[in-house]
């Protein structure tokens, strides 16, 4: 390897990604100027990609960015910058920007992540996207109940609950999905481009019937304005837009399809000769989804008074109590980080010694003993099975 | 064990395992030639080391006092060349642990001593001539010349395996000398 990687670089590239990395951790060019004791315009040339860095400025920079060398040099995947196409799509206060911006860094980073480890792994996520549906000049609800149904069909969910909406949505129809720490006001990140596809991006600090919901709500997006960013957050709009209805509108018919919800409710409400909230408890937890939701559902399809939820809340329910006394265990999830498509790449690539293991723990964003923990769940999750065989063809004679 | 270079440079898994053993002195004590670490792996790993389950942070102090005993030296570049070699190494490995530690030990002639399948194929495709240890054959020499019992060498196996969730890979070479200790 005798040539100077630095002679062939990019060097706009690089000089962008030193000047985002100079700005996150807060330091000025001439602070940066200072690191490698030289004057404040050659650190203006270098941000342009108009100076060539020598390779022990770049080391000193990165040391004092508080970033590894390999982030700037290592080839990455393009990809059209987030931040872009969000702050097209919001206008935010510099307050919100602060707070929401380092979380739609993190997702283009996780994205970018996918596609390498897809790139280095030679297995690209399989997509089965449908086409967008048109929704044009259709009555909200209508127009939500008519794709919740569609979908179902095509994902051969029939009318019944969905237990692992994450996996389906990940693995049938190719939706990168991530679970990132947010602010509790924030629900989920949707975003698209032609070469990532649809990604999402949850809160991985909600409970699981509040992040299904939202998912459902991002995947909506995703099916009927797919080319339209979306940060969802509450208290987010004074007059709510009709493509922010339609979401809103479309979880409740996808997670609680009509004629199976009302088939379950009359099959309770016979058995018992009424409806209690034992029943609501455990027909919430059937379908995954909170207590407020289904009673909604309920009393807009008519069979529970209005107002329910709120004579519950007076009452002084206690949600996750009861959930407790019912002996009602915590929903099937997986409040993973990563995908599982992402995670397997990573362990595929490890395995065969195509990353090192810190890139493995880069990629799974922790350090290198949780990394470990986490190759050898990987592993055994594989069906039991050891590291020679999880990788086998069996197709293959 | 024979080692045919004056220096040994340890990666990051090296490291991790023989904090997690809970003989990092002995172990470093019986290797026939001075020990170093990259900067560049002492500064990340440290944080790891305060995780290894230990109730005072054993750790992190073995790794502080084998350094302020000199049992091992932290290196860092010490030429324009070594630092163009561990950019270009960055560039192909995307991780600063192994590329410092792969820079330094071709440019001084070092041997290394690696767990990482891309980090072994690679500093062997960079300088074949390079001796390449691993953790299994340090400890095993090391249990030879300190003459520990089987109990006690699977005491120190374990060791590695739960608080550092290291084992073998299955093309390693000590990979059946593992198994039987540890049964």
């Amino acid at each position: 390897m005798a040539t100077n990687i630095l002679d062939n670089i990019n060097l706009r590239s690089l000089g962008e990604l030193l000047q985002q990395a100079r700005k996150k951790c807060g330091m000025t060019q001439a602070d940066a100027a200072k690191v490698i004791d030289t004057a404040r315009t050659t650190i203006v040339a270098i941000e342009k990609g108009e100076r060539r860095l020598k390779p022990n400025e770049l080391i000193k920079l990165a040391r004092a960015y508080g970033r590894t060398v390999s982030d700037f040099v290592r080839p990455s995947p393009v990809v059209e910058p987030f931040q872009v196409q969000f702050r097209a799509a919001y206008q935010r206060n510099e307050q919100e920007e602060a707070r929401i911006d380092p979380i739609i860094q993190r997702l283009e980073e996780l994205c970018r992540n996918y596609l390498e480890l897809e790139k280095i792994v030679d297995a690209p996520l399989p997509r089965n996207y449908p086409q967008e549906y048109d929704v044009t000049s259709m009555p909200i609800e209508a127009a939500a109940e008519s794709i919740a149904i569609a979908e179902r069909q095509q994902l051969g969910l029939g009318d019944g609950p969905i237990p692992l909406l994450r996996d389906i949505l990940e693995q049938s129809v190719g939706i990168r999905i991530f679970y990132i720490k947010m602010p509790a006001k924030y629900s989920e990140i949707y975003s698209y481009d032609e070469q990532i596809g649809g990604c999402i991006a949850i809160n991985l600090d909600h409970y699981e019937e509040r992040r299904r919901w939202s998912m459902a709500h991002g995947y909506l997006h995703f099916l009927a304005h797919r080319r339209k960013p979306v940060v969802d957050f509450e208290g987010q709009y004074q007059r709510i837009p009709e493509s922010e209805r339609l979401a809103e509108a479309f979880p409740k018919y996808f997670l609680m399809p009509t004629s199976g919800l009302l088939r379950r409710f009359n099959d309770m409400y016979r058995t018992h000769g009424k409806f209690t909230p034992t029943n609501l408890f455990t027909l919430a937890h059937y379908y995954g989804v909170s207590i407020e939701a289904l009673i909604y559902r309920l009393e807009e399809m008519g069979l529970l008074p209005s107002g329910t939820w709120d004579r519950l809340r007076d009452r002084g329910l206690k949600v996750r109590k009861v959930q407790q006394e019912l002996g009602l265990e915590d929903i099937q999830q997986r409040p993973d980080k990563m995908p599982i498509h992402y995670q397997h790449l990573a362990i595929e690539a490890l395995d065969q010694g195509l990353i090192t293991e810190g890139r493995f723990a880069d990629f799974l964003g922790v350090d290198r003993l949780e990394a470990r923990r986490i190759a050898e769940a990987l592993r055994e999750h594989s069906s039991g099975m050891i590291e020679e065989t999880v990788h086998l063809d069996l197709r293959q004679a | 064990m024979k080692i045919r270079h004056s220096h040994v440079i340890l990666d990051a898994c090296c490291v991790l395992n023989f904090c997690a053993s809970g003989n990092f002195i002995a172990i470093l004590k019986s290797i026939p030639a001075q020990v170093t670490v990259t900067e560049v792996v002492r500064e990340k790993e440290l944080i790891t080391l305060q995780r290894l389950k230990d109730e005072e942070n054993e750790g992190v102090i073995q790794f502080e006092t084998v350094i302020t005993q000199g049992l091992l030296l932290v290196v860092d570049f010490e030429s324009e060349l070594e630092e163009e070699t561990f950019v270009n190494y960055a560039f192909e490995l995307g991780d600063d642990g192994e590329s410092a530690t792969c820079a330094i030990a071709v440019h001084r002639g070092w041997a290394i001593a690696t767990d990482d399948k891309k980090a072994v194929s690679f500093s062997q495709k960079e300088a074949p001539h390079l001796q390449v240890l691993s953790t299994l054959e340090i400890i095993k020499s090391w249990s030879e010349g300190a003459n520990l019992t089987s109990a006690e060498l699977r005491t120190v196996l374990r060791a590695v395996r739960t608080k550092g969730r290291y084992m073998p890979h299955r093309n390693h070479p000590l990979l059946s000398w593992w198994e039987n200790l540890m049964q």
